[in-house]
Formats: structure tokens, C-alpha cells, sequence
């Protein structure tokens, strides 16, 4: 048995690890896809692994040291992920960034991280990282994947293609072949493997340090123990990987499910074409943030107003019986009952498995959804077709685990059931949430103070979220502690339930409650251009611009009438009195969004302060 | 727009490592993901779907099924797949290649008496060979039209339109001339001539045998033969050749900016063309076992676009069903006068069975092109988009 012999001269198993050991079992299978000139071009772990072992030589050939900070600007695509693995290797540390970073925010990240090579995707991230160069002292070298635009137009000596690298990576290893394993077999659990920068609603973001020990940990939870994917995932499994790598979730669903449980990775060309791509992938495991679900909702509610009469007739019952199915889902946890079996196999026929087929989730044995919170409605809609839907919760700060609802024990509205060993508890005089495990990661980067507000002498991760228990199993979040309202009736409101209520709506795209030591509640709403667009035109309400279009009376009326619907659902107090429309798409390089796309809700206030102040004036 | 980060375009190939293991199968794909394309080969297959494979069967089981249909209706049928070779064949030089020819009935003349010259009787009354072997005269008699084809190319590479349509009106009329008045080839206007003799290797099959009755024998050779042709001509045209056709129907100049020789592609189109043309020529007239040199005018042309344009224009399943249709609507009309009574079976009145025919024909045109320019393969593509796009419409 060779595996047992490597493994003893590599005692701590790492995702670079898991990956080799997959190369020498089973090198021909298909480890991972990325579409390029039209075709899904297949990955082996073999390639996989010698891609792995190229760049990991290629890096100690450029003098990268155990702990140094190697950055990657890019897509998802392969190159990210042998990176990682090979920076991983030589025991480096992968800080991921964004690919909308604004250059002010790559500026920030790599003289922060102190990264001393970055790889970058293509011209445009290596135009915003040649443009700040002079800001990162530490950055010594750009590898560029694409060349196109770059190679025979730039002359900076710091750039070098991808091909070049993988060449000094070949070179490196005629002369030292077993050099990598010798660094890797160095690796401890203490090693810090990944920075990922937290998304930074306040402040400049900070870079939390996940050890080779954290990530093991959240593979054996996450992974292995099923908490991301129950049953737990398998080689026959698919995924698309879609949302950026640089974020905790993406990271777990592709890089961590494909390396330790097999699952065959397939690259979205990019977000535009997700639902496309979907299509064609048809994944059995599928992963979303709030804004892909709501997306995919808002879709089928325009194509099915386009549609003719007597498939929108048909579709509209058969989503009214999913509703109904839904309902009972949400009563049992999940699990079906016989009416609920026989129903659903009847609109199968006509309905859910084209509906299913379209959507690209035919196939999907798990959904979840995570990083922000969601209208239970959404998540009713996915159940109702189908879709075995799990609502998640975890951070960075604790490597993603905290909890999940397991099938058959759902409880919509909450964030599921703490997973298998993880402490958790909840904070008697906040109501914060507490959580403490070995995936607690080791500490801010180059911010010892920061990392002692939130881990206390006990171990105790502080999530800044504020939570409560349901029927002693299930957590339920209130809302992020520092966005809780408090007006000036001496009212806490928690924002992103009346908000996610809000952006349920097909028509909504964005919705920032304000109210803060204010008499009354009020919003700022953006429309969904797609739908409300659809919507215009269907009525013959001629528009330019989205400003135009927000501006008309008629779609005044038209979000008059989904607020005044959500209100309907809350206490006098809870309810929104006015409203105003946002005059422009939110948009990260404007610096109202957060590189994941979560509302930065000071900078709205303070970005859009007429309106607001306009909303308090009195009339 | 930040997003300017496409991954197309960028030719040049990163450097692969070597494999761990050539061997390992690479065209695989993860079962029932029909859209998921691993490789070009998957993305231009003949039969993509499982549904064509499935309809293919079916319909081959179905015609081979229906040999044992009267043999009037077998020898109806089996000059329906003969057309339909014919129309396959139009089909590519009008269709894909985008050339509107109305000389069809021209190379489907010269391959019917290449054909017949061939197998001939060296002793009759017109010229002949006496090679009675199909493997010879079937392939000379398309060498021979393609070769023709060949030859009106050059005008044809150097007309569009309705110049080109009308070049090859004339050749239509030219070649009526020169078969009325060539005796020793044709037999000359109403007497005509025997056609070439279905024989392969000694099997006879316009006659009955120990296989099956005449109409029985003829019927599956037809059938076995429009299979053959109508699969080249699929694979024709996914080529890189039915390519470069399409890219000369949709815009020549710009095919001939992106590199496609226009003179060179637009001859090849003419004589694959006419190839077909002949092979439908010789094979047409085996089955009455006489023709007349008066049988290749105009309306024969005329009826061959009718195939294509009520079938499908630029489709193989269309231009066979084209050609079904048109060769069953006389069968159809015949049956009218039993369903209206005011419509007669007999010449002499009005309305009668043929001038309905006639009218029919024109009146099939004009809705078609009005309503359904695809042909009975777009009413198909209508019904399976119907479906494909359930629960929404696009």
C-alpha cells in the first residue's frame, strides 16, 4: 500500500492531500469541467494533481516561504483552484479577491495581506493591479492566465504568463522532484491556509485566517459528517461553481466538496450565464445566496407572464398546488406525505419536471441557500417544485459552521439545527449567538484587537448575529446585531426580515429599511429592472432609463402595493410608512454594495441622505 | 460594465501536461445531461438526442412495415422516396447552398439517360451498353449529371437571384429541345424509350420474385437507397463543406470574407446537386420501365421546388416529406369525388379531379410560403418548440 506509506510522511491531511490521494486512486475519472469554445472541457485528477504539483514547484522556484501570502484575482475558473491547491502545497497562504474589487479595494487587500504574488486573470485585474503597484511594497510578481491584451503590450518586468509558470514549476521539479513533498509534509494543522476577507458592511474589510486545521475540520463537518449536503456527497455528485471563490461558502462547495468527497466541479462561464449553464450542468448539488434564488423566482414569474394562455393557465395551477405541497412541507420538516406524493407526481407530468428541466434543477438532490438571509417564501417556492431547499448559516470567522437543516427536519425561518459537535449558545444579556469548535479561526490578520472583540478568554466565537431558540432545536436569526433599529418609540426592529419580505416580491430588487431613532419606518426600495421593465412594457408604459422608470407614478403604485402587502404581515410598529426609489442600480465599484453584494447600509444612508431626510419631512 | 472578462476568442492553447493515462476514455459525459457537450464530436452528431434516434426508428420500422401495403400504393410510394432523392438533392443547392435552381428536371434527364444508354439493349432501336448492373449505371448516371452540373457552374457562380433562376429556366428548355430532337438517345416525343434495368448482380427487381412481388422488391430498394442518400446528405451537411454552403446562403459576401472560395463551393453545390438529380433520374423511370423525352419540362422543376418549399427549405426530413406529399396528393385528390360530389372524376366536366390537382399545388405554394416558409418541417419545429419550451414559451 503506497497511500499508507505517503501518508505517514504527511501526517497532516490537507485538501492538497485529499487531492493526490484521489489522483493515485482513481487519476482518469472527471474531477472537474470548464466550458471553453463552446465545449465542457474535462478535467482528470490526474491533471488535476500534476497542474497542482507544477504550480506548487513554480512557487518554491520563486522563493515563496511557508506563510507568505500568494493572492488570486480571478473568475472561477481551473487556474483558481490549482492555485490554491499549489499555493496550499508549499505551504503558503491564498488570500482571494473579488473580481468587481474596485482597484482602491485591490490596493487595499494586497498591501494588507502583504501578498507577494498575485495571480491575476487577465487584463483588466492586471490593470488594477499595475495601477496600485506602488502601494504594495511586498508585491513582487503578477502571473496572468489570459493572455490576451497583455502579452506583446506590456512591458512590466513583474508580469509573467500562467504557461511560463507551469514551465518554471517543470523545471523546478527535474531538479528537486520531491521538493513539494517535502514542504508539504512540513505542513501542520497551525498553518495559516487561507486569508478570506470578510465583506466589510462597516469599515475596511478584515482578513480572517483559516489554518489547515479549521478547513480539516469544517471537511469533516461539512462535508463528511453531511452538513452541507445530506446524505453526504459522492463522486457522482455535480456542482456548478458560480458565486467567488474568494468567499467562504463558494470555497466549501467547490474547492473543499470537490477534494474531499469527489464532486465533480463544473465552472459557470460567469454569473450572466448561470441559468444557462445550469441547464446544461443540471447539478445534483446546488448552492445560492438570497439574490440567485430571488433571481431565479423573478424569472419564472416574467416567462410565465409571457407565456400563452393555456400554459400559463397550467403553470399557475400547478405552482398554486406547489404552494400548497410547500405548505405541507414546511409542517412536516420536508418529509412528504402521501397527498403530497401523489400531488407532486401528478404535476410532475405536467408541470414541475419541464418547470425543473428549465430551471436547471432537474437533478438537484440538495439545495441550499446561505450567506445572507432569505423570505421563507422564496425558499417555499423551491420545496413546493421540488427542489429539496435547506436554509445554512456560518461565517468565515468559524469556517462556515454553525448550522443547517437536515432533510426531513426543516424549519423554514430558521437556520437549522447546530451541526454534529459544534458548540452553540446564545448570549443571555445580547441575544447573540455564540459558537465554539475546533473550526474557530485563529485570528484577524494583523489585528489582534479586532480578533479579541470577537473570541472571548472561554474559546466563544462572538457572530455578531442576533438569534433565539426555536422548540430548543432550531436557530432562528433575528438580524446582524449592529443593523437592529431601535426607534424612537425605544422599538428593536430587526431590518432584513422586513426587508427580505420585500424583496420576496418578483418586482424588488433592493430594499434598505431605515428607521433608527426615528418616530417611524421607512425605505429605500430598488426595483428589479428585468421584471418591472417586462411589466412596463406589457402595459405599454414607454421608459428610458432606470431612473425613468422608477420615477413613473404607475410603478410608484406598483411597489405601493407589495409594501403595502408585506405590511400586512407585521405590527403597527414594523410597518414601512414611506418609501422612496432608489434612483440607480446599487453597485459595487460605487461603494454601496459589498463585493458580495450585501447593502452597505451607512453608506446608503449617507449616499442617498436627501431622500431619506425627504421621507421624515413632514408633508 | 466591469465584466469584460470573456474567455472565447483566446486561441492560443494553454499548455496541457501530459496525461496520466491516454487511454482513459475522453468523450464521456454524466448521464441524462443531453446539453452538457464534453466535445465537438457529442456537439455534431447526427442523432444528438435521444428523441431523433427514437423517431428514426420508428419511422424506419414504420416504412419498412409498410411493404406490406397493396403493391398500386408500394409502387406509389416508391416513387415518392425517388422524388424525395430528387428533392434532397435540390434541396442542397437550393437549401443549404442557397442557389435557386429551377433546371432540376435538366439533370434529372441527363442522369435518366445516362442511365438507360448504359444498361441499354446494344441491339435495340436506341443507344445502349448492355451493362444492366446497377453498381455501374446508378453512379455514371450521377457522375454524368454532376458532371453537367459542373459544367453550368461557372454562370452560376457569376449570377444571383433571379438571374441565376432564370439561367436555369433556360437550360431546362434547352435541354426539352435537344432530347426531342436527339431520336438515337430518346426514342424521340411519343415513343420514347425503355428506362435502365434495376439489376443487381443478376437480381432483378422489377420483376416478381422469390423475395417478393415486383412492386414489393422495388419499394425496398427505393427505401434502402433514399436512407443511404438522405444520411449523406445529413452529414453533407453538418460538414465543414455544408458550412460553407450555409455561409454562402446567408450572406456570400461576407462567406467570402471569412474565407469561404465562393466559385469553388458554389460548383461543388451544383454538382453534388446534380448528382442526386441523376441517381433520382435513373432510378424514377425503372419503375414504369418506359419514358418520354417529353416528361422533363418545367412543371417537373417546378414540382421539385414544391417539395422543398412545402417540405422544408435546408432540411433532409423536410424535403422527403416534401416529396411524399406531393407525390401522394394525386392519390389524395382522386378520392375527392367520393367525398364531394360536386368535384368529378371525369376530364370532361368542371370541377374535375385534375384541375383541383393543379390548383392544389399552387394554392400549397402560396399558404406556405405565406404562413409557414419552413414547410411542414417548421409546422414540426413549431410543434416540438411547443413542448421543448413547456411551461413557458420561450
Amino acid at each position: 500500500m503506497t497511500l499508507t506509506r505517503e501518508q505517514e510522511h504527511t501526517r497532516t491531511a490537507t485538501v492538497v492531500t485529499r487531492v493526490r490521494d484521489r489522483a493515485r486512486a482513481a487519476p482518469a475519472r472527471v474531477a472537474m469541467r470548464e466550458k471553453d469554445l463552446g465545449i465542457w472541457q474535462e478535467v482528470t485528477w490526474a491533471d488535476y494533481w500534476e497542474n497542482v504539483q507544477l504550480v506548487a514547484h513554480a512557487l518554491l522556484a520563486l522563493g515563496v516561504e511557508p506563510g507568505d501570502r500568494v493572492a488570486v484575482h480571478s473568475e472561477n475558473r481551473r487556474e483558481w483552484l490549482y492555485s490554491d491547491l499549489g499555493i496550499v502545497a508549499v505551504r503558503g497562504v491564498t488570500v482571494g479577491l473579488y473580481p468587481t474589487n474596485p482597484p482602491a479595494e485591490v490596493a487595499y487587500l494586497l498591501s494588507h495581506s502583504g501578498a507577494r504574488i498575485l495571480i491575476a486573470e487577465d487584463q483588466e485585474q492586471v490593470d488594477k493591479a499595475l495601477e496600485v503597484a506602488g502601494r504594495c511594497p511586498d508585491l513582487e510578481r503578477i502571473v496572468y492566465v489570459e493572455p490576451r491584451g497583455i502579452r506583446g503590450h506590456y512591458r512590466d518586468p513583474r508580469l509573467m504568463h500562467w504557461d511560463e509558470l507551469l514551465q518554471i514549476g517543470a523545471a523546478h521539479r527535474e531538479e528537486q522532484p520531491d521538493a513539494v513533498e517535502r514542504r508539504m509534509a512540513a505542513t501542520r494543522s497551525g498553518d495559516v491556509a487561507t486569508l478570506i476577507y470578510t465583506s466589510g458592511t462597516t469599515g475596511p474589510p478584515k482578513g480572517v485566517m483559516l489554518t489547515v486545521g479549521n478547513i480539516e475540520y469544517a471537511v469533516r463537518v461539512l462535508v463528511e459528517g453531511g452538513g452541507f449536503a445530506s446524505p453526504p456527497p459522492s463522486q457522482e455528485d455535480l456542482a456548478l461553481s458560480y458565486l467567488p471563490l474568494c468567499h467562504v461558502a463558494e470555497r466549501a462547495f467547490t474547492v473543499w466538496f470537490n477534494a474531499a468527497a469527489g464532486v465533480q466541479v463544473n465552472f459557470a462561464e460567469s454569473i450572466e450565464t448561470v441559468q444557462a449553464n445550469l441547464r446544461e450542468v443540471q447539478p445534483t448539488i446546488l448552492f445560492g445566496v438570497p439574490r440567485i434564488w430571488e433571481k431565479v423566482l423573478a424569472g419564472v414569474e416574467i416567462r410565465l407572464e409571457s407565456a400563452s394562455p393555456l400554459k400559463r393557465a397550467t403553470a399557475r395551477f400547478w405552482l398554486r398546488v406547489a404552494d400548497r405541497i410547500g405548505d405541507e412541507l414546511v409542517r412536516t420538516g420536508g418529509a412528504h406525505t402521501p397527498l403530497t406524493r401523489t400531488l407532486y407526481a401528478i404535476g410532475w407530468v405536467f408541470c414541475y419536471r419541464a418547470l425543473r428541466e428549465r430551471l436547471g434543477m432537474r437533478r438537484v438532490r440538495y439545495a441550499a441557500s446561505g450567506a445572507a438571509p432569505i423570505a421563507p417564501a422564496v425558499l417555499k417556492f423551491f420545496m413546493g417544485i421540488g427542489v429539496a431547499m435547506h436554509e445554512l448559516y456560518g461565517m468565515s470567522e468559524n469556517t462556515a459552521v454553525a448550522t443547517g437543516n437536515r432533510p426531513g427536519r426543516i424549519k423554514l425561518g430558521t437556520v437549522g439545527e447546530p451541526h454534529e459537535g459544534v458548540e452553540l449558545r446564545i448570549d443571555e444579556m445580547t441575544g447573540e449567538i455564540l459558537t465554539r469548535h475546533p473550526g474557530t479561526f485563529a485570528g484577524y490578520w494583523r489585528d489582534p484587537h479586532a480578533t479579541a472583540e470577537v473570541i472571548d478568554a472561554d474559546g466563544w466565537l462572538h457572530t455578531g448575529d442576533v438569534g433565539e431558540w426555536v422548540e430548543g432545536t432550531h436557530i432562528r436569526i433575528t438580524d446582524r446585531m449592529k443593523d437592529i433599529i431601535i426607534t424612537a418609540g425605544g422599538k428593536n426592529i430587526a431590518p432584513s426580515e422586513i426587508e427580505n419580505a420585500l424583496k420576496a416580491s418578483p418586482y424588488i430588487k433592493e430594499a434598505v429599511v431605515i428607521g433608527d431613532r426615528r418616530k417611524y419606518l421607512t425605505a429605500l426600495i430598488g426595483i428589479e429592472l428585468d421584471t418591472v421593465g417586462e411589466w412596463a412594457r406589457r402595459r405599454g408604459l414607454p421608459y428610458t432609463t432606470y431612473r425613468d422608470l422608477s420615477d413613473r407614478p404607475q410603478v410608484r403604485e406598483l411597489v405601493q402595493g407589495v409594501v403595502d402587502g408585506v405590511n400586512g404581515e407585521f405590527a403597527r410598529a414594523e410597518q414601512v410608512k414611506r418609501f422612496a426609489m432608489l434612483p440607480k442600480e446599487l453597485d459595487h465599484e460605487d461603494g454601496e454594495l459589498t463585493a458580495t453584494q450585501k447593502v452597505k447600509r451607512s453608506a446608503i444612508t449617507r449616499l442617498f441622505a436627501d431622500l431619506v431626510e425627504g421621507m421624515y419631512r413632514e408633508r | 460594465m466591469t465584466r469584460m472578462t470573456g474567455r472565447t476568442g483566446d486561441l492560443e492553447a494553454v499548455a496541457e501536461p501530459p496525461r496520466a493515462d491516454p487511454a482513459a476514455p475522453r468523450a464521456r459525459r454524466p448521464r441524462g445531461r443531453p446539453l452538457l457537450y464534453t466535445s465537438y464530436s457529442q456537439d455534431m452528431a447526427l442523432l444528438d438526442t435521444r428523441a431523433k434516434k427514437v423517431w428514426l426508428a420508428l419511422l424506419l420500422g414504420v416504412a419498412i412495415l409498410s411493404s406490406g401495403l397493396p403493391d398500386d400504393l408500394l409502387i406509389l410510394l416508391a416513387g415518392g422516396y425517388v422524388a424525395a432523392i430528387g428533392a434532397i438533392g435540390l434541396n442542397i443547392v437550393t437549401g443549404y447552398a442557397g442557389q435557386v435552381s429551377l433546371g432540376h428536371a435538366f439533370f434529372v434527364a441527363v442522369g435518366a439517360y445516362a442511365a438507360a444508354a448504359l444498361s441499354g439493349d446494344p441491339e435495340g432501336r436506341v443507344i445502349g451498353f448492355g451493362i444492366t448492373n446497377m453498381i455501374v449505371w446508378l453512379p455514371a448516371a450521377g457522375l454524368v449529371a454532376a458532371l453537367a452540373g459542373v459544367l453550368v457552374a461557372p454562370l452560376a457562380a457569376r449570377l444571383r437571384g433571379l438571374y441565376l433562376a432564370v439561367v436555369t429556366l433556360g437550360l431546362v428548355f434547352l435541354g426539352e429541345h435537344v432530347f426531342k430532337e436527339w431520336d438515337d438517345l430518346t426514342g424521340g416525343p411519343g415513343v420514347g424509350r425503355p428506362a435502365a434495368v434495376p439489376e443487381l448482380f443478376g437480381f432483378r427487381f422489377d420483376v416478381d420474385s422469390a423475395l417478393g412481388t415486383r412492386a414489393q422488391s422495388l419499394y425496398m430498394l427505393m427505401l434502402v437507397l433514399l436512407v443511404v442518400f438522405a444520411v449523406a446528405a445529413r452529414n453533407l451537411a453538418r460538414s465543414r463543406i455544408g458550412r460553407a454552403f450555409s455561409a454562402i446562403r446567408d450572406r456570400d459576401i461576407a462567406a467570402e470574407v471569412i474565407g469561404v472560395p465562393l466559385t469553388r463551393y458554389k460548383t461543388l453545390a451544383f454538382a453534388i446537386s446534380s448528382f442526386y438529380a441523376g441517381c433520382a433520374g435513373a432510378l424514377m423511370y425503372t419503375i414504369t420501365g418506359f419514358f418520354d423525352p417529353g416528361s422533363f419540362n418545367l412543371l417537373m422543376s417546378v414540382q421539385f421546388i414544391a417539395m422543398i418549399l412545402i417540405g422544408g427549405v435546408a432540411t433532409v426530413s423536410g424535403a422527403v416529406a416534401g416529396a411524399l406529399f406531393i407525390t401522394l396528393l394525386p392519390r389524395l385528390t382522386q378520392e375527392l369525388p367520393a367525398l364531394l360530389p360536386f368535384v368529378s372524376g371525369d376530364t370532361t366536366q368542371t370541377p374535375n379531379v385534375f384541375q383541383i390537382q393543379v390548383a392544389l399545388y399552387g394554392l400549397l405554394i402560396v399558404l406556405f410560403l405565406v404562413f409557414e416558409p419552413r414547410g411542414l418541417f417548421g409546422l414540426w419545429v413549431r410543434v416540438r418548440a411547443y413542448w421543448k419550451s413547456w411551461p413557458f414559451s420561450y
